[in-house]
């Protein structure tokens, strides 16, 4: 800082300044974040992997043949259970679909099932965990009794009765889900804040009159993130399980499609009995391989930002 | 200790009837959300359908009819199924589907359990080494595969390179028909294929739950006093290193009863194995809500005694856990 501008230090200047800082900090912390994770070899396989099907999901209508889904229709046009070759990548199921393209364009359903429902899931378990660490007391009891209910639940029937409740559509397919698995966030998030609250930081801020409000989006919360940031990525791992399970079991939208559906329809057709196993192993290895990238990638995350003891 | 102990599990019982009550009143309110009438579905005549409004005390008020339904319930009165088996008790449903469940879901978690820490103990035991590397592979491809996804394989294959093996059903239909030594052969072959596809899923989780918290208690110091002190290996593992280990295990393999219990409908919905999940799973699709409910608060109820049973021997394994 030159001489001459010292004197005309206002407060917004300090504001601005301090904001650099933290943004400084925030990249400089990204950066070694992606340092220590790029020396993970499987959470960067999980990471190539998730890329490769993020841009199926993204370039769908350049990478499939058929580059209009309303085009994949159960009207036969084409030879059925065509084996895999040159016009067909993927072979043909029992209605002459195309299975590449059905696998190309399905990746998309299991994308935006698997983020926006764990978006839910994590402002849920979130909110829940912090105003119940937080505020302890009558709340925390009432809530983590509630937290154990949902916690305990058999999620699968609990999946179907709720979307019995609500009607067969790829938004409450979301939905569902989201409200489904919130849970172990909301522990997670109540341990961490438990610990977090007693540190002399949140003591300090207290004492120079900052509000609860303040408090929780400004201390608290920074420090609980780091935790649950690993545990979104497994969530949406099991996100993507769950959708496939509903898709699977006829629970989810029929007009959407997604492997879950596929496995389904090449399940009630027999696929094997006709040999057709092009039909069950793409859309198979599909889910397989994504629910694993997501998988990975969480466990080397969990690796990289709460780092245990070194291992010996 | 005796004294904390019942203070212990006092506290826990209380958590459970809380739960249970919880279940119950939750079922009681999904169920008056459900889409549709029952007493206007097919094949219900006006005057069964008065009968009905009168069994399920549908003309009085929402209080009412919650006090009306504990009351039912408490006293195992837990109506009549709708298209299942129409028109019998629900609670005469129940009995068999639950033992069959019972039967799977049981013997494929003590399958699932010894052979996950036996797994998780020897990949982490020789972590880094080509045991260990191979299965974590196995482990992580099971961890990754929908249930549905390993049960459909396997069924159609077996459907197709061993037609004679019983791929569907519990039992055969003829079972009553089988001496002692018949029926439980019946039931075994029956049995095989579902427990195969229950068990190889659970035993990755395990596995690798087990491998992953054996490896963080080698790190402990006092793992390296063990060895400093000169102690051979196998007495490490046995007397130090396991029985910490087992806690986590413990905790996550209660969590997972209802993934257990989850991954067994499915598996029984693909054999068509005639267990709760697909009574379940048959009720969702004939609208049976009456079986439905009944059989998901089954379901819920088993899972909150599981956990229940789990809390108390986590509080005998650990002294450390407070009350």
């Amino acid at each position: 800082m030159s001489e001459k501008g010292a004197g005309k230090i206002g407060i917004s200047r300090l504001v601005s300044d301090t904001r650099k800082e933290k943004v400084r900090l925030l990249v400089k912390s990204a950066r070694h974040i992606w340092r220590d994770f790029r020396k993970n070899r499987s959470g960067m396989f999980g990471l190539t992997v998730l890329i490769v099907f993020a841009a199926m999901a993204v370039f769908a209508p350049i990478l499939a043949t058929y580059k209009d889904p309303s085009a994949l229709t159960w009207a036969r046009v084409n030879p059925i259970y065509h084996p895999p070759s040159g016009q067909f990548l993927f072979g043909t199921d029992s209605h002459g679909r195309d299975v590449y393209s059905l696998t190309i364009w399905g990746s998309r359903a299991s994308l935006i099932v698997g983020l926006v429902a764990s978006l839910i899931s994590i402002v849920l378990g979130t909110s829940i965990g912090l105003v119940s660490g937080y505020y302890g007391k009558v709340s925390d009891e009432v809530l983590m009794r509630f937290t154990d209910f949902f916690l305990v639940i058999p999620w699968f029937p609990l999946m179907i009765v709720f979307s019995m409740v609500m009607g067969k559509t790829f938004l409450n397919v979301i939905i569902v889900i989201g409200i489904t698995s919130w849970p172990s966030t909301s522990r997670i998030v109540r341990s961490q804040v438990l610990s977090v609250k007693e540190k002399a930081f949140v003591e300090r801020a207290r004492a120079v009159g900052s509000g609860n409000g303040r408090i929780i989006s400004r201390h608290i919360l920074p420090n609980v993130f780091p935790l649950i940031f690993a545990n979104t990525v497994l969530l949406v791992a099991n996100s993507i399980f769950s959708e496939s399970f509903l898709d699977f079991f006829g629970f989810g939208d029929l007009r959407v499609i997604s492997w879950g559906t596929m496995l389904e329809n090449a399940y009630s057709a027999g696929a094997f009995s006709s040999s057709a196993w092009w039909w069950i192993l793409f859309p198979g290895a599909s889910i397989v391989l994504l629910i694993m990238a997501f998988y990975l990638i969480g466990d080397a995350l969990d690796d990289v930002m709460n780092p245990k003891l070194r291992r010996r | 200790m005796p004294e904390s102990f019942r203070m212990y599990v006092g506290k826990r019982v209380l958590y459970l009837l809380v739960t249970i009550f919880l279940i119950l009143s939750f079922n009681f309110l999904l169920f008056r959300v459900m889409p549709g009438d029952i007493t206007k579905m097919r094949g219900v005549d006006p005057s069964t359908g008065t009968m009905m409004r009168e069994y399920y005390g549908l003309n009085s008020s929402l209080p009412a009819q919650y006090v009306h339904f504990l009351e039912q319930t408490l006293t195992g009165h837990l109506g009549v199924s709708l298209s299942y088996r129409k028109g019998s008790e629900v609670s005469s449903i129940l009995g068999p589907p639950l033992m069959n469940t019972l039967i799977l879901v049981g013997s494929g978690t003590i399958i699932s359990i010894a052979a996950g820490i036996y797994l998780g103990r020897l990949t982490a035991w020789h972590r880094g080494k080509s045991v260990d590397k191979i299965g974590s592979g196995f482990f992580l491809i099971f961890y990754c595969m929908p249930t549905f996804l390993f049960a459909l394989v396997l069924l159609q294959m077996f459907a197709i390179y061993v037609p004679n093996w019983p791929v569907r059903g519990a039992t055969s239909p003829d079972y009553d028909s089988f001496n002692t030594v018949g029926q439980l052969e019946d039931r075994i072959l029956h049995t095989l294929l579902p427990l195969f596809a229950l068990v190889i899923e659970s035993v990755a989780s395990f596995s690798i739950i087990v491998r992953s918290s054996l490896i963080d208690v080698m790190t402990e110091e006092y793992m390296v006093t063990a060895v400093a002190k000169g102690l051979n290996s196998r007495k490490i593992l046995r007397d130090h290193a396991m029985p910490n280990a087992m806690l986590p295990v413990v905790t996550v393999v209660a969590m997972n009863v209802g993934w257990i219990l989850s991954g067994s409908i499915m598996i029984e919905v693909i054999f068509s194995y005639q267990g709760l999940g697909y009574l379940t799973y048959k009720a969702v699709l004939g609208y049976d809500y009456p079986l439905l409910q009944a059989a998901f608060m089954l379901e819920a109820v088993a899972v909150v005694l599981a956990n229940f049973i789990a809390d108390l021997m986590l509080f005998k394994l650990d002294p450390r856990v407070k009350l």
